[in-house]
C-alpha cells in the first residue's frame, strides 16, 4: 500500500478530539433551534480541516481525499451540524478545480438534481438565473457555488450569496436545505479542468453521504448497545432478552457495512474513477441507514423518540443523507444498466475488478 | 379551524321513540348519517397521531353531534351515550361511517377506545354515570398515566404509590409519556398501593382528575416535534376513594383490560383510512400517485402489497375488536391486530418517503410527519416484541418469559437485578 492509501492517524484523532469536546447533545440541539453552529464550525475551521485534500498552492490545507473522508466519517459520527462537505471536498474541490480563490468562510454548492439554477455565457461573465432548491447551509455560506454544463464546458460559477435571494428551508435533521433564487446575477467565468464535469460532482457527492452516513450508523449502533445495557426491564438489562440482541446485531452489522462500502470508494477514489465503487457505496449505504435506524429505533423504546435523547440526531441526518445526491432507485438504477450494458459476461468481472473493469 | 361538524337541528332526531338502531338497515343507517355528517371525498385527510396538529375542536364537534345517536361508541349503553347496539350492527355502522367525514379523533382515543370500555367492564353505576357520557360527547379528554420511567415494558413495576388516609389516598410518584397530558381533564392511573406484595398483586386503578393540586405536567418534545407526550408528577395529590376502578390490589386485571383494548382498537373507527364506497382508491395511493415520477412494474408491486396487508390488517383489527366487544373482554387477537395495523402503517409512510425522492428530505414535505412517526408505533402501546411475547404465550402455549420477580415482594425484587 502506497502512503496514498491510509488514513493519517493524526487527523482520526484530533478531529474525534476536537468534536468530543465541541459538538455534544446540547450544542446540536442548539443549532437545529439557530439554524447554524458557529462555535462548532469556528473551532473545525481553525485546524484547516474543511480544506483538507484541496492544495496549499490553491489555499487549501494539503492531504489525501482519504483524510477529508475519515473527517467526514467523524463528523457523521458525531452529528456535527456543519457545512463540512459544501466546503471542502465539494465546493472547495470545484473552486480549486476552476482556478477560484477559495474563501475563508464557509462555502456551499448547489447539489444535483431536481429545479435548478441555469445559466449563461456572455463574454468573460456567466449569467445566472432561476432557483436552486435544497442548498444546504446557504443562509451561512459566504460563498455559493454552481457547477454547470454549458456548451459542452463545466462552469463554476462561484456567488456571492449577498446576491441572492435565500428562503429558509430545513430538511429533516433541523439542517438548513433552503431555497436560493438567483436573479441574473453575474460572476466571472471560470472553467473546470477536464476531469471535474457534472458527472464527477454527483459522484463526489454521493461519496461525500457514504462517508457521513457511515460515521452515524457507527454512533447509532454503539450508542444503542450502551444504552440496551443500562436500561433494566423485568429485572435485567433489556440487552439480554434475545429480540433486542438482533435489533443490536442489525445495527453492527449495518455499521460495518456502511463503513467497508465508504472506504472502499473513497480508496478507489484516490486512485481514479471510483464510480462503480461509489455507487455502490451509496446504495449500500442508504440500505443499511434504513435497516439499522429501525433496529436501534426499536431497540430504544420510547426514549429514542424523544429530542431530550440523542438518538434523533443521527437517526433524522441518516433519513436525510439518504434523500441526497442520489436515493436508492437512482443508484440501483445506474448500477443496474452499468451491468446489463455490459453483458453477462462482463458481470463477474465487473462485479470483482470494480471500476477498473469498466475502463 | 373549519366549520364542518356544526350542530344541525335534524341531529336532534335519535331522541326516545326512535326505531332501535340494532333495526336498522344499512340504507337506513346511511341516511341518518347524511343528516348530521359530511360524506367522505377524495380531498379527505386525516392528521397524524395529533402530531402537528392542536385542533381539538372538529374532533368535539363531531361528537357532540354524533352521541346524540349514540353512533361512535354504538354499543355503549343508551344512557352512556350508545345505542346498545349489538356486535354485527356496531361492524355495520362503523363501516358506513367510513363513508363520512370523520376527523382526528387522536385527542379523544383513551376515552372512547380504553377507559369508556373499561368502566363498562369494572367501574362502579355511579362512575359510568359520571365519566362515560362526557367521553361519548367529547367533553372531557382522557390520558392513560401507565408507564414510569422504570416501567415501560414491565408495566407492572410501577412505583407511583398511593396510600390511603381514610376515605382518601394521597398520590405520590412520576409518569411518563403520557401523551394528551396537556388537553387531558381526567387520567386513569397506575398506582402501587402495596409494596410488601409481588409486583402484579399490590396495584390499584385510579382515576385523576388533572386539575389536582399536586398533578404537574411537563411536556416533552418528541423526534417529530410532537409535545403532546409529558411527564407526570404527582406529589401529595389527594383524591377520593370514589375516584378508585376496581377493587385495591386488582389494578393489573383493569389495566390488562385497558391495553387489551388500546390494541384491539388500533385500526377500527375513524382512524383507517380505508377505500370508502364511491371513491376509487384511498387516499394513501391517491397522495403516491401524485408524488411519482414514473410508475413503475416495481412500484407498483410495492403499492399493491401494501394495499392488501392495509387491507387485511385493518380486517384483522375489525374482526379483534369485534370479539373484544361482544366478549366485554379482549383477547390476545389485540396483539395480533396490532402487530398488522402497525406493519401496515409503518409501510405506508416509507413507501410514501421513498416515493417522494429527494424532496422527501425536507420538513413538511409530504410524509414527512409520518416519517418521524412511524418507528414510535411499533413502541407505544405495548413493542411488537412485547405483542410477540404475548402471541407466543397464548396463543402458540410456547414455554414462557422466566419470570424471576413474579412472587418475590416488590420492595425486594426493587432492590437489584435478578
Ligand atoms: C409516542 C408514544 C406515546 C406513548 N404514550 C403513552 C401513554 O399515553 N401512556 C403511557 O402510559 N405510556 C405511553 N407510552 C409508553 C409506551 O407504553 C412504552 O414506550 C412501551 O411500553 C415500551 O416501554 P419503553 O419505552 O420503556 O421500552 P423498554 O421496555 O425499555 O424496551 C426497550 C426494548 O426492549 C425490548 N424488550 C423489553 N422487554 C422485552 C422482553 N421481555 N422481551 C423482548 N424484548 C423486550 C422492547 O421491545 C424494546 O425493543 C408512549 C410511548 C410512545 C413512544
Amino acid at each position: 500500500m502506497t502512503e496514498d492509501s491510509l488514513v493519517d492517524p493524526l487527523v482520526t484523532e484530533t478531529a474525534h478530539r476536537l468534536f468530543s469536546e465541541i459538538c455534544d447533545h446540547e450544542s446540536i440541539q442548539a443549532a437545529e433551534a439557530r439554524g447554524q453552529a458557529p462555535e462548532i464550525w469556528n473551532a473545525f475551521a481553525e485546524t484547516g480541516f474543511p480544506w483538507i485534500s484541496i492544495d496549499e498552492g490553491a489555499g487549501g490545507s494539503g492531504g489525501s481525499l482519504l483524510d477529508a473522508l475519515e473527517v467526514l466519517r467523524l463528523v457523521g459520527y458525531h452529528a456535527a451540524p456543519i457545512p463540512a462537505a459544501e466546503t471542502g471536498i465539494l465546493g472547495g474541490w470545484l473552486l480549486a478545480s476552476s482556478g477560484q480563490e477559495l474563501p475563508d468562510g464557509i462555502t456551499t454548492v448547489v447539489p444535483n438534481g431536481g429545479e435548478n439554477a441555469t445559466g449563461s455565457i456572455s463574454g468573460e461573465e456567466v449569467l445566472i438565473s432561476g432557483r436552486a432548491l435544497r442548498v444546504p447551509w446557504a443562509r451561512i455560506a459566504e460563498r455559493i457555488v454552481i457547477p454547470l454544463a454549458i456548451e459542452d464546458q463545466t462552469v463554476i460559477a462561484s456567488v456571492d450569496s449577498a446576491q441572492c435571494d435565500i428562503e429558509p428551508m430545513t430538511n429533516m435533521a433541523g439542517e438548513p436545505r433552503d431555497t436560493v433564487n438567483f436573479r441574473n446575477v453575474r460572476v466571472p467565468l471560470a472553467l473546470a479542468t477536464p476531469d471535474v464535469d457534472l458527472e464527477a460532482f454527483r459522484f463526489r457527492g454521493a461519496l461525500s453521504r457514504a462517508a457521513l452516513m457511515a460515521g452515524a450508523i457507527e454512533k447509532m449502533s454503539q450508542l444503542t448497545v450502551s444504552y440496551t445495557n443500562d436500561r433494566v426491564q423485568f429485572g435485567r438489562p433489556v440487552a439480554k432478552f434475545q429480540a433486542v440482541q438482533q435489533h443490536l446485531v442489525w445495527g453492527a452489522q449495518d455499521a460495518a457495512l456502511a463503513r467497508m462500502v465508504a472506504e472502499t470508494a473513497a480508496r478507489e477514489a484516490t486512485r481514479g474513477a471510483a464510480q462503480f465503487e461509489i455507487a455502490a457505496a451509496k446504495l449500500v449505504a442508504n440500505q443499511a441507514a434504513a435497516r439499522a435506524t429501525k433496529a436501534c429505533h426499536q431497540a430504544h423504546g420510547a426514549m429514542g423518540m424523544t429530542q431530550e435523547y440523542p438518538l434523533h440526531h443521527l437517526s433524522r441526518r441518516l433519513w436525510s443523507w439518504r434523500k441526497e445526491y442520489g436515493g436508492d432507485a437512482e443508484w440501483s438504477k445506474w448500477l443496474g444498466q452499468v451491468a446489463v450494458s455490459r453483458g453477462a459476461d462482463q458481470l463477474y468481472p465487473l462485479i470483482t475488478g470494480g471500476s477498473a473493469a469498466l475502463n | 379551524m373549519n366549520d364542518a361538524f356544526l350542530i344541525s337541528p335534524e341531529s336532534e332526531h335519535r331522541g326516545a321513540g326512535c326505531p332501535n338502531v340494532n333495526d336498522l338497515t344499512e340504507e337506513q343507517i346511511r341516511a341518518e348519517l347524511d343528516l348530521i355528517l359530511d360524506r367522505r371525498n377524495a380531498d379527505t385527510r386525516l392528521s397524524t397521531m395529533g402530531a402537528g396538529s392542536d385542533d381539538l375542536d372538529a374532533g368535539r364537534r363531531y361528537l357532540a353531534n354524533t352521541v346524540l345517536g349514540g353512533w361512535h361508541v354504538p354499543t355503549w349503553p343508551r344512557e352512556h351515550g350508545g345505542q346498545d347496539a349489538s356486535v354485527n350492527q356496531n361492524s355495520l355502522i362503523g363501516r358506513v361511517l367510513r363513508e363520512f367525514v370523520v376527523p382526528d379523533l387522536y385527542p379523544f382515543a383513551i376515552g372512547l377506545g380504553m377507559v369508556g370500555p373499561a368502566l363498562l367492564e369494572h367501574g362502579t353505576n355511579a362512575q359510568q354515570t359520571d365519566w362515560l357520557k362526557p367521553i361519548a360527547s367529547g367533553e372531557s379528554i382522557w390520558c392513560q398515566m401507565f408507564s414510569e420511567p422504570e416501567a415501560g415494558s414491565d408495566l407492572a413495576n410501577v412505583a407511583l404509590s398511593a396510600l390511603q388516609d381514610g376515605d382518601e389516598w394521597i398520590l405520590g410518584g412520576q409518569k411518563t409519556w403520557t401523551s394528551r397530558a396537556v388537553w387531558a381533564q381526567w387520567a386513569i392511573c397506575l398506582a402501587r398501593t402495596d409494596a410488601a406484595q409481588p409486583k402484579h398483586k399490590g396495584l390499584t386503578m385510579f382515576a385523576i382528575p388533572m386539575s389536582l393540586a399536586g398533578v404537574e405536567v411537563r411536556p416533552l418534545m418528541q423526534m417529530n416535534r410532537d409535545a403532546h407526550f409529558s411527564e407526570v408528577f404527582v406529589d401529595g395529590a389527594r383524591l377520593s376513594d370514589q375516584w378508585r376502578i376496581g377493587e385495591v390490589g386488582e389494578g393489573w386485571r383493569v389495566a390488562m383490560t385497558v391495553l387489551a383494548h388500546e390494541r384491539a382498537g388500533g385500526g377500527s373507527r375513524g382512524g383507517g383510512d380505508g377505500n370508502a364506497r364511491g371513491l376509487k382508491l384511498p387516499s394513501w395511493i391517491a397522495d403516491l400517485q401524485v408524488l411519482v415520477g414514473e410508475q413503475t412494474g416495481d412500484w407498483r408491486n410495492k403499492v399493491a402489497a401494501l394495499y392488501a396487508r392495509d387491507a387485511a390488517s385493518r380486517w384483522t383489527a375489525q374482526r379483534a375488536s369485534d370479539e373484544a366487544r361482544s366478549t366485554g373482554s379482549p383477547g390476545p387477537a389485540g396483539s395480533g391486530a396490532k402487530l398488522r395495523t402497525v406493519n401496515s402503517y409503518k409501510g405506508r409512510s416509507y413507501l410514501a418517503n421513498s416515493t417522494s425522492g429527494a424532496r422527501g428530505m425536507l420538513e413538511d414535505s409530504h410524509g414527512y410527519i409520518e416519517t418521524l412517526t412511524a418507528p414510535s408505533m411499533s413502541i407505544r402501546g405495548g413493542t411488537d416484541e412485547i405483542q410477540r411475547n404475548i402471541l407466543g404465550e397464548r396463543v402458540l402455549g410456547l414455554p414462557g418469559e422466566p419470570r424471576l420477580d413474579r412472587d418475590v415482594p416488590w420492595n425486594e425484587s426493587r432492590r437489584g437485578l435478578i
